[in-house]
């Protein structure tokens, strides 16, 4: 067998949430039989853009707040690839925070998994969009991008895990993977991934989490009940946590590409396979 | 106008249509154009317009020639207004022999705009157009026939051209536009100008195969032929029409287009595209290509192969969206933080778009790194008329690209392997035991991140070795006029077909120069700097302030003293008699400081 690169040791602190998220990962594609060699990792800017570096497939360091337009756009070359975008709240939320409501909008599918710590810890603590008004200098609201998607019509897979709930956040990356996998859109999760050493909330978010799967009156399909639900939590300072919202959406790749070709990335591109085509084409300039 | 019989053939024409915005100006110089090319023309147009939908004063200008021209001509033999503001506006570009025919429904042309050489007239085109049709918009068609007596078309070609013009269009509306024409034909009459006593003697030449394409249309088929199947982009003037053609285009060869919600959406998913071995490109201008200049960086840092169109519009900021300028060839040589190997490619007219980006998509992949292809408003949206592209000429190239039997028959693979020649061997994903780490941080040959100063000085050195590799492979110059001249013209994108014309008035001035074209601007090739310092005078047709090409060439080592700036930078497109009188008055100095000496 060909030797390639060797997966790296993390560079995280001892108790990083992300060992977590990188952990469920790793075993919800075992699990679901995904190989290596057709995966794709497309990692942000920050401690959790090393996660690519530390698992054994295909690994892109993105530009910071990059990630969503660089999965889709691989997604939409070469279908046949399982696509995984993985960044922090900054990168995501704050300077990419442009492109996660387009890329909801557009609902390619791909998994993007959010590992959310309300900080900057790779600059040394500042404020991310998810810190809340009062924590250090942070005099804003901070920003609940499941809210977010839930406003979007695209939306299709909106989750919340929380590293302190390994079982659950297993269940819900291999939802999410799955999700993507059968074709079925984008598959946003957040994972509560509480950093040691400039946001410790372990001991905050582990009585602030609610699962709203132990919840039998919530409904992750009834979008509008669902919403009026997260709203009443947010206010009483719970974080909710679980599948929040399923829909039903056409994927990007299924409208937007012409399903009589292979994958972008495996035509043979050789002129003489299509040059009846292109011979069309160049006729409309001679009319 | 004169009954003479002995009128002269058509060798060159120039027309210019100008109104309001929204007054069809182009309809009629499209009519004109597609006449014209069937009666053995090559035909050239440029549009004038500004940056909004409706109003404002536009214009549409055709030349035909019976060579080959790509560049408007200095005068214009017939002005065609809808607007009387349009007359003043294009009066520098009137000379004695030139017509104007305006729309006097408003009122005359208010005396002493035109002087007494200049002929106008006046024909109700608009209040004809209320009159009869109830909509102002036909006007263009009646304006028509007043167009074509002027100039001698016979009347059934011009029926001709409407029928095949407005077929699609239906029957009701194909009726309404013959009857204009008549309506036309009459305000012709009445104002002396008779069938068969034109200007010109139009001859009827069955014209060879040829096509009327922009050098957008061109760069967009040749990405296509070359197998370029991924577009991401932003709309923005002047290189939206790649992506309109792609649209309507790509689909059918099994590519895609996507248009993102910002130019760096637009260069990341283009990134996402190419990692997977995907050929890519995307199209912008100056502020979308200051926007992705990170991009730009990445895909240095990360060795990614990717095409970039920049269609050159006035800067900067905003600057004039819709107007004709080379000032961004510093952001194209230079943009973007740190050390990375880049090439510049800049097509002349758009047989040259569309070779180039089939070029620039085989270097993209053979050395791994963004490929710019420099053109401008004029060259990527005037139309032009070109012989058939040879399709069979398109060759794809992939460069080192290993599939997974060349895997398999290696010990290690390494992403960033180092090589002699700069270029490391790459995978797709999907080829088993192929798995890689692309990043934009600085890296070991697996893609592992690394600061060892050893390290880095190599990768550094080996993504700069691949500028050295490459360079015999670059297109070269185009060589034009009298090789044998001490007098060098240079200029890229429009300037081609303005040069080309200017050598020929120069010629038959006394003055034999030559134009050299480069096609490579980066990495600067020796060629380039040879010429320029083989020659005793180089005039560098540069369109911006700063002088940014021969700027260019003086840093790669050109003789700074041989070298005249020609700076254009006003918005207009340059014409041949701006080159031609700043040449003439050189030479004639020069000339006088000999005799002083």
């Amino acid at each position: 067998m060909t030797k390639t690169f060797t997966p790296a040791r993390p560079i995280w602190c001892a108790g990083c949430g992300d060992f977590g998220v990188q952990q469920a990962l790793e075993n919800a594609m075992k699990n679901l039989g995904i190989e290596p060699h057709e995966t794709v990792v497309v990692a942000g800017i920050g401690c959790s853009g090393s996660l690519q570096n530390n698992v054994r497939c295909y690994g892109y360091h993105a530009l910071h707040g990059r990630v969503l337009p660089t999965v889709t756009g691989a997604k939409l070359a070469n279908t046949d690839l399982t696509v995984i975008g993985v960044g922090g709240d900054g990168d995501g939320y704050a300077i990419g925070g442009g492109h996660l409501m387009h890329t909801l909008k557009r609902n390619p599918s791909v998994t993007y998994i959010v590992m959310n710590n309300g900080t900057y810890g790779l600059t040394k603590g500042q404020a991310s969009p998810t810190s809340p008004n009062g924590y250090g200098e942070n005099i804003e609201e901070d920003l609940d991008p499941i809210l977010l998607g839930m406003s979007i019509p695209g939306s299709t897979f909106l989750a919340r895990g929380y590293t302190g709930q390994p079982a659950q956040l297993l269940e819900l990356t291999t939802a999410a993977l799955e999700h993507a996998e059968n074709g079925r859109g984008f598959a946003f999760l957040e994972v509560l991934s509480p950093c040691v050493t400039y946001n410790d909330t372990y001991r905050e978010w582990r009585t602030d989490v609610y699962d709203v799967e132990q919840d039998p009156d919530y409904d992750a399909s009834d979008k509008v009940a669902a919403f009026t639900r997260l709203m009443a939590l947010r206010d009483q300072g719970r974080l909710p946590i679980g599948l929040l919202y399923r829909g039903e959406r056409p994927a990007l790749e299924e409208a937007a590409l012409n399903h009589d070709f292979p994958p972008l990335a495996l035509q043979d591109i050789d002129p003489s396979k299509l040059m009846d085509k292109y011979q069309q084409a160049l006729e409309s300039f001679m009319r | 106008m004169s009954a003479e019989n002995t009128q002269p053939d058509l060798e060159d024409l120039n027309v210019i249509v100008s109104g309001q915005g929204g007054d069809g100006s182009l309809t009629v110089v499209n009519l004109l154009a597609s006449v014209l090319r069937q009666n053995g023309m090559s035909v050239y147009t440029e549009r004038d317009v500004l940056s909004r939908i409706k109003g404002g004063i536009t214009a549409a200008t055709l030349r035909a020639f019976s060579g080959e021209r790509f560049t408007i001509g200095n005068h214009i033999d017939l002005l065609v207004a809808f607007d009387i503001d349009a007359v003043p506006k294009n009066r520098r570009q009137l000379n004695k022999n030139s017509i104007v025919l305006y729309d006097n429904s408003g009122g005359s042309l208010p005396d002493g705009i035109l002087g007494d050489e200049i002929r106008a007239f006046g024909a109700p085109l608009s209040r004809q157009a209320v009159k009869t049709f109830r909509r102002d918009i036909y006007k263009n068609s009646i304006s028509f026939g007043l167009i074509g007596r002027i100039l001698g078309l016979p009347d059934d070609t011009m029926r001709v051209s409407f029928e095949s013009r407005f077929k699609r269009m239906g029957p009701q509306i194909m009726k309404y536009n013959l009857d204009a024409l008549t309506v036309g034909l009459g305000l012709a009459d009445e104002l002396g100008f008779v069938a068969g006593k034109g200007l010109y003697r139009i001859q009827e030449i069955e014209r060879k195969p040829h096509m009327l394409i922009t050098g957008n249309e061109a760069m967009a088929f040749g990405f296509s032929v070359a197998g370029g199947r991924f577009y991401a982009g932003y709309p923005i003037t002047p290189s939206t029409d790649v992506m309109d053609w792609l649209i309507k285009w790509s689909p059918k060869f099994g590519g895609v287009v996507r248009q993102a919600e910002d130019e760096l959406s637009a260069i990341n998913m283009a990134i996402g595209s190419a990692l997977t071995g995907t050929r890519t490109m995307v199209a912008t201008c100056g502020p979308g290509l200051s926007l992705m200049q990170e991009g730009i960086g990445q895909l240095g840092m990360g060795e990614i192969p990717l095409v970039i169109v920049d269609a050159q519009r006035g800067g900067p900021s905003t600057g004039m969206p819709t107007k004709p300028e080379q000032s961004d060839l510093n952001l194209l040589v230079f943009g973007g933080h740190g050390d990375f190997p880049r090439i510049v490619l800049a097509p002349g007219n758009p047989e040259d778009c569309f070779y180039l980006t089939v070029d620039a998509c085989n270097l993209s992949q053979r050395y791994q790194c963004p490929v710019f292809i420099a053109s401008d408003q004029a060259l990527s949206q005037n139309t032009a008329t070109i012989d058939p592209l040879d399709l069979e000429r398109v060759v794809i190239d992939q460069g080192k690209r290993l599939d997974a039997d060349d895997v398999s028959k290696l010990d290690t693979y390494k992403r960033y392997l180092f090589t002699e020649d700069g270029v490391s061997p790459y995978t797709i994903p999907g080829t088993p035991d192929g798995m890689s780490l692309v990043t934009g941080n600085e890296h070991d040959e697996f893609g592992l991140v690394s600061t060892d100063p050893v390290n880095r000085v190599r990768m550094v050195d080996k993504r700069q070795m691949k500028m050295k590799t490459m360079l015999p492979e670059l297109p070269r110059a185009g060589r034009f006029g009298d090789l044998e001249s001490k007098i060098g013209i240079i200029g890229i994108g429009m300037t081609f077909g303005v040069i080309l014309e200017a050598l020929d008035t120069l010629a038959d001035r006394g003055i034999d120069a030559q134009y050299f074209q480069p096609r490579t601007l980066w990495p600067m090739l020796d060629e380039t700097i040879e010429f320029i310092n083989g020659c005793d005078v180089v005039y560098v047709v540069d369109l911006n302030a700063e002088g940014q090409l021969a700027g260019l060439f003086v840093r790669e080592g050109a003789d700074a003293s041989r070298i005249r700036k020609l700076l254009h930078y006003d918005g207009t497109p340059i014409r041949s008699d701006a080159v031609v009188e700043f040449v003439v008055n050189d030479q004639t100095q020069a000339l006088g400081a000999e005799e002083v000496a």
